[in-house]
């Protein structure tokens, strides 16, 4: 029998992996740098934003659940960090963004 | 005096600017005189000035550099933006009197046999509005343009801002306006600016509670060997870190007010990410990838780094939008579909990170798209 409460953490996790696995699709599709980072970073940040909450939920007890929230909250800051470290990076080196007309109908290729 | 004729020029000419003719003879005519009609003989150096502890060396520098270089330069613009309506009266007097040293040191430097370049001095941007970067760039490439220069000379220390930093955002961007642009390589004393900055008590209470809050949090423990050490470690990390990690003196009302904004302003944040990740979510897994990346370019009206920092941490964060680049206030965001694009220039984000770091006040003020910045979208 599963609780409101079991319930409740499955639903996390299952969002967790689903954007997880999100993020990992958008990053095989997606046609170029600027999009790629677009799915790796923020579908990625969401992911394991749900897993965290889980996580804090079946701990359950004060500091652990704080821990995860603080590990939450670093990921929060990081992450876009390191998106735009890359995607700088990137146009600095002069890489022109995808768009739509290049791809002629835009499936990636 | 030609020199000022610019639209940037104080209007007030006899004083505003000085000329040291004498040894100002420049092989063609009377360049330092009326530029525009002067046959161009030679190059030209802008110096930008601005009260900083490197300009003497930067100053002798340029001269030196004129004088020596292989393609040496017929004359030597130094200028400084002041602005009035930013910082009074009083900055326009004290940057004329700023650059009469300059003339004065140059003199001194060129010494009586040397060959002949011509030293200028303009103070510029007088009626201006001077806030950032790409402002001084303008006005910097007006100035150039007039006068016929492509080569910069910067003084390391070079900050007419006064507060924040210009100095790197500025290289850039004169790069990018097509000018060569040279670092004066100078000694530069013990450094306070940029990173470090004063601090005082209030600073490093605040840092070595947050340190020793943070330490016991993550340790987990109230023993009296956690106290201690947790102590030890609070005071010799607000020690180290005391001037580098605070902006400026504490203002325990206004911090708390921000940090309940914040607070406010979390669950907003949280609530647009879920929002735009379900609708990436969408996008990724359709079969036809429905994507529209396009680059959008626009001014945000945020002040501080630290606002600047947060609406560009924000935008990222939020799916479908993807900050490339920021300069002082102006983004640069790469977004990948049609109504991320919409939702960016909307405002929401901006506005909500106003009403985070002003109050409430703050936050009505209009998007992008109503203020009309949106413009120079890229493809």
């Amino acid at each position: 029998m599963v609780t409101l409460y079991e319930g409740a953490v499955l639903a996390l996790l299952a969002g967790g992996v689903f954007f997880g696995v999100v993020a990992a699709v958008g990053l095989l599709r997606m046609p170029d740098l600027y999009t790629r980072a677009h799915a790796a970073s923020k579908a990625d940040t969401l992911g394991a934003g749900l897993s965290l909450a889980a996580a804090a939920a079946v701990l359950a007890s004060s500091l652990p659940t704080i821990k995860a929230v603080l590990l939450l909250v670093f990921l929060f800051l990081t992450n876009p960090t390191a998106a735009h470290a890359i995607s700088r990076a990137a146009a600095d080196q002069g890489i022109e963004p995808w768009t739509a007309e290049d791809g002629g109908g835009g499936d990636g290729k | 005096m030609a020199l000022i004729r610019t639209q940037y020029s104080y209007h007030d000419n006899s004083d505003c600017c000085s000329q040291l003719s004498g040894r100002v003879r420049p092989v063609g005519g009377p360049v330092a005189h009326d530029c525009g009609v002067a046959t161009v003989t030679g190059e030209r150096l802008l110096v930008p000035v601005s009260e900083s502890p490197t300009l003497r060396n930067t100053v002798a520098y340029a001269v030196r550099n004129a004088v020596e270089a292989e393609d040496r330069y017929d004359a030597v613009h130094f200028v400084c933006p002041a602005s009035r309506r930013i910082a009074g009266e009083g900055s326009v007097e004290s940057a004329r009197e700023l650059l009469e040293r300059v003339a004065v040191w140059a003199a001194e430097d060129l010494g009586a046999d040397d060959p002949e370049v011509g030293v200028e001095t303009a103070l510029i941007g007088v009626d201006t509005y001077l806030f950032s970067p790409s402002d001084y760039v303008e006005l910097l490439a007006d100035y150039a343009t007039d006068n016929d220069i492509d080569s910069v000379l910067l003084d390391p220390e070079f900050n007419p801002g006064e507060n924040t930093p210009l100095l790197p955002p500025l290289e850039s961007e004169l790069e990018r306006t097509g000018f060569s642009v040279e670092m004066a390589p100078v000694e530069r004393g013990t450094r306070r600016g940029r990173l470090v900055r004063r601090a005082g008590l209030g600073q490093f209470v605040l840092l070595a509670g947050l340190s020793y809050g943070f330490y016991l949090l993550i340790g987990g423990s109230l023993a009296a060997f956690d106290l201690v050490t947790g102590a030890m470690s609070a005071g010799i990390v607000a020690t180290v870190l005391l001037r580098v990690s605070t902006t400026g003196p504490v203002q325990p009302r206004k911090l708390v007010a921000r940090i309940v904004r914040m607070l406010v302003y979390t669950p907003y944040l949280l609530y647009e990410i879920v929002v735009a990740n379900v609708a990436i979510a969408y996008v990724v897994l359709h079969p036809s990838l429905p994507i529209d990346p396009e680059v959008v370019e626009f001014d945000a009206v945020v002040w501080s780094e630290l606002s600047v920092m947060t609406l560009a941490n924000s935008i990222t964060l939020t799916p479908g939008t993807l900050t490339i680049d920021v300069n002082s206030r102006h983004f640069v965001v790469h977004t990948l579909t049609e109504g991320s694009r919409e939702d960016l220039l909307e405002g929401g984000l901006e506005r909500a990170v106003r009403f985070v770091f002003y109050g409430r006040a703050a936050a009505r003020g209009p998007g992008p798209r109503e203020r009309g910045d949106d413009g120079g979208e890229e493809t």
